[in-house]
């Protein structure tokens, strides 16, 4: 390796010296001078209207600075919108304080800012809040139904949105025909559960805001992973200029999706702050990340699909019902679109038609997490081709090679709209199959079983349609934000370059990663390239922020005003040499005369140099050596692959044991492994703990009844197995390095894997494992019904 | 407000005293009142383990002790693990073995690995996931965790031997 080829590299995280110093700096780490500190009393109830609250106690209590109540929030102050506002959808945004009613346990009502979070905890408890209980409905389908209580009154019923894909592609084809699925000759069914659950990050969420009277500013610590779109809503909800407001984004300590979102207390510390004129800081504790951060993927499916008895299918068509929780927060039913938009998967499935309905509960507010709807349209996907298979007598692997899109059929424009780019699907799966030694595993199944070991094969292809971009699509999804990430790359007088970009790293090595992608193209060490991010006075403004899938829109942006320096170091590199830019190219940080005999060149350095002095600059051109692009992609990307798990089932206990777990990931050219093979591993985990572990239980009175780390089970060391990775590589056709998103991948397939194997281990009982999490006695449960 | 009262406590080495509340935890006064922000809070409730220190040698979490329980004891935090400008090999194998992402389990989790080798000196992969379940990581999946702790173990046992 020349020192120069940083992409592909297991270059060594650059965040990691801090880190593992404990010098992290994370929010509540940021300890400003005068700082206060708000604790927020929320709603102990489902479902309520408040009558009165009595604050009077509070406010007189020694330490306490301030209280907010509804009635002492500012008039200007306005809810934080709905980003994603598909038409017909109801109208929704996310408040500061509940108003008039409560919605969900852990809504905020009130908020007390003290000077220790212990006073300030203290006072909640003499804040006095009259609540008239209503009925709750925490059901999704429930709330559907003639009579349900009505949520939110003026939607006029539960229904957030009713959103059908009809069966058109991106080409404005429709292949959805009803009639092929009333003659078709093998008919399939499945109704399938998925569990609330979310990101978790072990760093709750937290957040400070300083208000400067005298300049106007306010200055925000967030862990936003969109600081620039947070800076947007914050100042217009808060009724300040733009230009008043600056994000600072310190470590963050995990956010998967969840902190993408807006909240209200950002709102609140931002009034509190700016009324006092003193830093103001909250720091969530777990019992409110569990309440009060959004939840993901609750959803129940219901898929009919059509096939020839030879296993081809002829179509798909079914119906996902969104438990939404109490309203609509920042990206509004996104992730269920997605769910409708990725049910095709890898297959060559024209006919399709899906009706999403999103149905509000009494519960949080269900919003972004990791995989945004992907990992649930693929348990659908994947589940449906597995009772396809055993109603036919197929095996899983063969009625999938039947059925997938094939190499040569890209771009595939699939029946709910997405544009595939490219993948090799059939790769993927044999490559999977092979690892896992599928053959063997399926003929030592029936000898296993004659010895009481119940051992099961799951499988799971999946498309994730990543690096959520090209502006004008996000437009015609009535997304109201952009699609771009920018970058601007200085080159300072001495060679050495620093990268701005509005990435937030949330533990996936964004820094790290760019560096590699900056050091690659320039030519020059990676020690000598510098990433800034996290702080909105500096770093391009960005519309769509931190994804897991994003560094590769990112890293886009680095090479393409790489590029524009690289052409400006020729033309100031043409003076110094005396030639002619056209004969002269960059490489290895330098400029020199194309196939020369001898090496005419000169540095990067030097040509900095010479940038900065200016004294000879090319006719046009400006000081500096330093360049910003924008880079808004012309298509999505599709990462690809398949998952094979091998597990046993204890049917005594309803425990499973894991005996291999093989990953096939293509994310494109790879620009570091070992950060892939992290954020793969990470991924399945999360998607592990959402398949065995994971569910935020509420009681019909809509009491959240898992709010601390004992009822909620996070997956330890113990439950998550060993993964054997193996990659197939097709890049992407429109991204510059070919470059896929890769941050969320490995929460795509899991779910399925896991359930189909599941199945298949107990076949010889009839037991389908339709609704996750499988739970030792969720699934103890499924065996003893089916054996009687 | 309450009382305050006087703390004294070996933290890194060195002896320090400072004022606390009864009622405050002692990761509460490592953090806001000694400037020890290594230690993280992830649940408060004793699950997660990113709240872990050393006292007295032993693995403790300090979200579950009151500061004044622990009135003259030996602390040792993740900022008192380099010696000498010489990271802790735990530490550097996180970092070689890519052992963590977002890093707010790793203090820890590196304290946590320590003490498995001071008991266990060569651990198999499966003592270190029985051993070490008590710290939860939501980012790395935990197998990157397990080759650190074995590399550093390698490490450990090539210079002791
Ligand atoms: S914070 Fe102490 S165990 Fe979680
Ligand atoms: S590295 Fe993020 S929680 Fe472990």
């Amino acid at each position: 390796m020349t020192t120069t080829e940083w992409i592909g590299a297991r270059a060594p995280r650059r965040e990691d010296p801090a880190l593992i110093r404990g010098r992290g700096r994370y929010v509540a780490d940021i300890n400003l001078p005068g700082t206060l500190h708000m604790a927020i009393l929320r709603s102990p109830m489902g479902h309520a209207s408040i009558n009165s609250i009595d604050a009077s106690e509070a406010r007189a209590m020694d330490g306490v600075h301030m209280v907010i109540t509804p009635d002492d929030i500012p008039d200007h102050v306005t809810q934080f919108p709905v980003i994603w506002r598909l038409p017909g959808q109801k109208d929704s945004g996310t408040p500061a304080l509940a108003e008039g009613k409560v919605r969900y346990v852990g809504e905020p009502v009130a908020a007390v800012v003290a000077e220790s979070r212990y006073v300030a905890e203290d006072a909640l408890d003499a804040i006095d809040v009259d609540y008239e209980p209503l009925d709750a409905v925490t059901d999704a389908e429930a709330a559907l139904e003639e009579g349900a209580p009505v949520i939110n009154e003026d939607w006029g019923d539960n229904v957030a949105i009713h959103h059908v894909f009809a069966g058109y592609n991106a080409l404005g084809e429709c292949h959805y025909d009803a009639e092929t699925f009333d003659n078709a000759e093998v008919t399939v069914r499945g109704r399938l559960k998925i569990g609330r659950h979310s990101g978790i990050p072990l760093e709750t969420r937290g957040i400070v805001a300083d208000w400067d009277e005298v300049h106007g500013r306010l200055t925000v610590h967030s862990e936003s992973q969109v600081a620039s779109l947070f800076r947007t809503e914050l100042a217009a909800s808060l009724g300040l200029p733009e230009t008043a407001v600056r994000v600072l984004t310190p470590n963050m300590g995990g956010g998967f999706g969840n902190k993408w979102d807006r909240y209200p207390e950002d709102l609140l510390v931002s009034i509190a702050s700016m009324e006092l004129g003193k830093p103001v800081k909250w720091i969530g504790d777990r019992r409110e990340g569990l309440m009060a951060t959004v939840h993901g993927r609750a959803q129940v499916q219901e898929w009919e699909m059509a096939l020839q008895s030879d296993g081809t299918i002829l179509g798909l068509r079914g119906k996902v019902i969104n438990d939404l929780g109490a309203h609509l927060h920042s990206v509004g039913i996104g992730p269920a679109w997605v769910t409708g938009a990725a049910a095709p998967n890898q297959y060559k499935i024209a006919n399709y038609y899906c009706d999403v309905i999103a149905a509000a509960t009494n519960k949080a507010p269900s919003s972004t997490f990791r995989g945004f709807g992907g990992p649930e349209g693929i348990f659908g996907a994947e589940r449906m081709m597995d009772k396809a298979a055993k109603q036919l007598g197929m095996d899983p692997a063969e009625i999938r090679r039947k059925n997938m899109i094939q190499p040569d059929q890209f771009p595939w424009f699939n029946a709910a709209g997405a544009v595939y780019d490219s993948g090799n699907f059939p790769e993927c799966l044999e490559k999977a199959l092979e690892a896992a030694d599928y053959d063997r595993l399926r003929a030592e199944q029936a000898e296993l079983r004659e010895q009481g070991i119940f051992r099961g094969i799951g499988i799971s292809s999946y498309i994730h349609v990543s690096g959520f971009g090209p502006s004008p699509i996000l437009g015609y999804l009535s997304y109201y934000t952009g699609g771009y990430e920018g970058s601007t790359v200085k080159v300072d007088p001495n060679g050495k370059a620093t990268v701005y970009t509005g990435m937030i790293p949330m533990g996936q090595g964004t820094e790290t990663t760019l560096a590699q992608v900056a050091a690659h193209h320039l030519g020059i060490d990676m020690d000598d390239v510098r990433v800034v991010w996290g702080d909105t006075d500096q770093t391009p403004y960005t519309g769509f922020g931190s994804a897991g899938s994003r560094s590769n829109v990112a890293a886009v942006a680095v090479i393409r005003a790489i590029e524009e320096i690289k052409a400006k170091a020729i033309r100031i590199g043409a003076g110094m040499l005396e030639a002619d830019a056209d004969d002269l190219e960059y490489a290895e940080g330098a400029v020199s005369v194309k196939g020369a005999e001898e090496m005419r060149s000169v540095t990067l350095a030097q040509v900095a140099q010479q940038a900065y002095w200016a004294h000879a600059l090319p006719e046009g051109d400006q000081p500096f050596l330093e360049a910003t692009y924008v880079y808004d992609p012309p298509n999505f990307t599709t990462a690809s692959g398949c998952h094979v798990v091998v597990l046993d089932v204890d049917t005594k206990t309803g425990k499973i044991t894991f005996q291999n777990y093989v990953i096939v990931d293509d994310c494109g050219p790879v620009i570091n492994p070992l950060l892939v093979e992290g954020q793969i591993h990470g991924g399945v985990a999360q998607a592990l703990g959402g398949a065995l572990l994971e569910e935020f239980v509420y009681d019909e009175e809509g009491q959240l009844l898992t709010t601390s780390f004992m009822d909620y089970l996070l997956p330890s060391f113990t439950d998550v197995p060993d993964m054997e990775i193996h990659h197939v590589v097709t890049p992407s056709p429109h991204t510059d390095g070919g470059f896929k998103g890769m941050g969320e991948a490995g929460t795509f397939p899991p779910g399925a894997a896991v359930a189909n194997a599941v199945t298949d281990a107990l076949s010889h009982l009839g037991v389908e494992a339709d609704e996750l999490p499988i739970t030792p006695s969720r699934l103890w449960g499924l065996i003893q019904e089916a054996t009687g | 407000m309450m009382a305050q009262v006087a703390i004294t406590l070996n933290v890194n080495g060195r002896n320090q005293t400072t004022l606390a509340e009864p009622r405050e935890i002692l990761a509460d006064v490592l953090r806001d009142r000694l400037g020890l922000t290594g230690t993280h809070l992830g649940c408060e409730h004793g699950v997660c383990g990113a709240c872990t220190v050393l006292m007295d040698g032993e693995m403790v979490r300090s979200c579950l002790l009151f500061a004044v329980q622990v009135q003259g004891s030996e602390i040792t935090t993740i900022e008192g693990l380099e010696e000498n400008g010489e990271l802790h090999p735990m530490q550097k194998a996180f970092s070689e073995y890519h052992g963590l992402q977002c890093g707010f389990c790793t203090p820890g989790m590196i304290l946590a690995g320590i003490d498995l080798l001071k008991r266990n000196p060569d651990p198999t992969a499966e003592e270190v996931r029985d051993d070490m379940g008590g710290n939860i990581c939501r980012c790395t999946g935990y197998q990157k965790i397990v080759e650190s702790v074995l590399g550093a173990a390698s490490e450990m046992n090539e210079v002791t031997s």
